[in-house]
């Protein structure tokens, strides 16, 4: 499926993307992974001929050359999603949008740079209620909002909402 | 280590936040449903413990799949409630159950004696008898029955020039085209062949098993799951490049409820199995079909998204195609469920529920003023058209009559 610009999640940050595509004109085509717990409404989004992938869960995708190529959704299989512009707004740990191992913490989907504290034992305060350090993990970026592979600028992806690193709400 | 923390069917990944109680239809009108999370994640944790805390009231699951469409932690929550139904739960009436249940034997023996059955499913006395006797509500509407089954007409009318096309699929064509409504089956039929692809049947097809499922008949529904997957991978091993049907339920079970419910695997041929109009949507985009519409064609349809059709995740292609479209106006209707549920409509403990489900549906249908609805599921087409009083189309039929078959068939036949 080819559109001008895929966003992958669920919640406000991924529908303000959805909506200012369409604004400018564009297909737009959202995967989102279920309900966001506040529950946001596309409704308007798919009225305006935005195209919804409700349920759906982006499973695979090609990052070269400082470009994402495609993504690979679970409904829509072989038929990969290819876009000009690509947002992820995928969350943080809760939502699936970075995923904490034993000792690291990754984006699952592109396997983008993510800064976050090689010293397990410093991601937590014990003090329950002091400001823990592990919800300012996240996708580092450069001032135009390009995330990176292996230190390689990815020129198509936009990442936003609380997946950024330092984005502490 | 991480993955050795993932529970079957993620039931540790439930993290309780109830967004699956606010989507379930049966839990908005019906106080006796304990609703997805306790029938499904929290039920689960009680039953591997021990079966007698297993809830009758499950009975009351739809599995419309709306819970598992809004989890965001993916827990398979209908596919445990299911499960635990299939292996605890009991029928409420299993000589109406197991005849609504089986429609493939049903169809077979009704269909030659159409000429009797309709009128005597359609008469006041009968209706009134089945709802008193085995509890098939009088209010609803049958669908009738087709003298002559799809595969009789496909056999003796279209087999022989289905061999002069390069390029060919498998039709599974599913209990309804068959016994009740050919004519869908004969649209899809002249629609691939006008897209160039010739179309063969099944060695040899079984009802899907929804219906199975639904009214506990586990085993069964497995047995013919492995009939059908069987002829599947058979017709992809020979020449078929995919395994098209127009039902969204048909296509739903075989590629999710098989492998999750009835243990049947069909890996290696999933992404083969597909709705008619997500395949051509397909090919339209690669560019190896196209399509010519007729410029006289002037229509206003609301799309009616199924519940199951959600879960597939294919409506975007049938909306695509839809729009596709010169003459017609499209609005697509939010998606709700019509509370039929293919069987659970018809018996008369659920009627009233399935009415109460349906009602958000039927006044915005009446709100888009639509002539008629489009949906690829055939018991929503009953449900609709017997509720909401418009006419209901399959997107397959939309597009038979929106194209101008002639050019298409052209346009495609070098290929």
């Amino acid at each position: 499926m080819k559109v001008d610009t895929l966003v992958i999640g669920n919640g406000a940050v991924a529908l303000q993307a959805a909506l200012e595509s369409l604004d400018r004109g564009e297909s737009c085509a959202v995967i989102a992974p279920g309900l966001s717990l506040e529950q946001t409404d596309w409704s308007g989004f798919v009225r305006r001929g935005g195209i919804l992938l409700k349920g759906d869960r982006a499973e695979a995708a090609s990052v070269s050359g400082g470009k994402v190529e495609w993504v690979r959704s679970r409904s829509l299989g072989p038929d990969a999603i290819v876009a000009g512009s690509y947002v992820l707004a995928t969350g943080r740990f809760y939502d699936g949008g970075l995923v904490a191992d034993m000792d690291r913490v990754y984006e699952p989907l592109f396997g983008l740079d993510v800064e976050y504290e090689k010293d397990r034992s410093k991601w937590f305060d014990p003090d329950f209620f002091a400001p823990q350090p592990f919800l300012s993990f996240g996708v580092r970026v450069d001032a135009d909002g390009h995330p990176s592979v292996q230190g390689v600028t990815v020129n198509n992806l936009l990442v936003k909402g609380e997946i950024l690193a330092g984005c502490s709400r | 280590m991480q993955e050795k923390n993932i529970s079957r069917l993620n039931l540790e990944q439930c993290q309780k936040c109830s967004l699956c109680n606010t989507v379930c239809p049966m839990m908005a009108v019906n106080p006796a449903y304990p609703g997805p999370k306790r029938s499904g994640p929290d039920g689960e944790r009680y039953r591997l413990k021990d079966p007698v805390f297993y809830d009758e009231a499950l009975k009351y699951c739809l599995n419309c799949k709306r819970c598992e469409v809004a989890c965001p932690s993916d827990v398979k929550i209908a596919d445990m409630i299911s499960e635990a139904r299939l292996s605890y739960g009991h029928m409420s009436r299993p000589l109406r159950d197991w005849t609504l249940a089986n429609t493939d034997l049903v169809g077979s023996l009704a269909s030659p004696l159409s000429g009797i059955v309709n009128p005597v499913l359609g008469s006041r006395p009968v209706k009134y008898l089945m709802d008193k006797v085995i509890g098939v509500d009088e209010r609803r509407r049958f669908p009738s029955y087709s003298k002559q089954t799809f595969e009789k007409w496909f056999r003796s009318e279209a087999l022989e020039k289905q061999g002069s096309y390069k390029k060919q699929v498998s039709f599974f064509h599913g209990c309804y085209i068959n016994y009740n409504y050919p004519q869908l089956g004969k649209d899809l039929v002249s629609l691939m062949n006008a897209c160039g692809y010739g179309v063969r049947l099944l060695e040899k097809e079984k009802c899907c098993g929804v219906a199975l499922i639904a009214n506990g008949l586990g085993k069964q529904a497995a047995s013919q799951a492995r009939t059908n997957m069987s002829s599947i991978r058979k017709a992809l091993d020979g020449k078929s490049e995919a395994v098209l049907g127009a039902s969204s339920t048909c296509m739903f079970t075989m590629r999710d409820e098989y492998p999750h419910v009835l243990g049947v695997g069909n890996d290696g041929v999933r992404d083969s199995l597909m709705l008619a109009v997500a395949f051509i949507a397909r090919k339209v985009e690669e560019g190896s079909v196209k399509l010519a519409f007729r410029q006289d064609y002037h229509r206003k349809m609301a799309y009616h998204t199924a519940c199951h059709m959600q879960k597939l995740g294919w409506s975007v292609y049938s909306i695509k195609l839809l729009r596709m479209i010169p003459g017609l106006e499209l609005e697509v209707l939010d998606q709700e469920c019509c509370g039929i549920a293919g069987t659970f409509g018809f018996k008369k403990e659920n009627y009233d529920y399935s009415q109460a489900i349906g009602s958000k549906l039927f006044s915005s249908i009446a709100k888009s003023g639509a002539g008629e609805v489009v949906t690829e599921c055939e018991t929503c087409k009953w449900q609709i058209e017997m509720s909401a009083g418009v006419k209901v189309l399959n997107p397959v039929s939309v597009l038979v009559e929106a194209l101008d078959m002639e050019k298409t068939k052209e346009l495609n036949s070098n290929g």
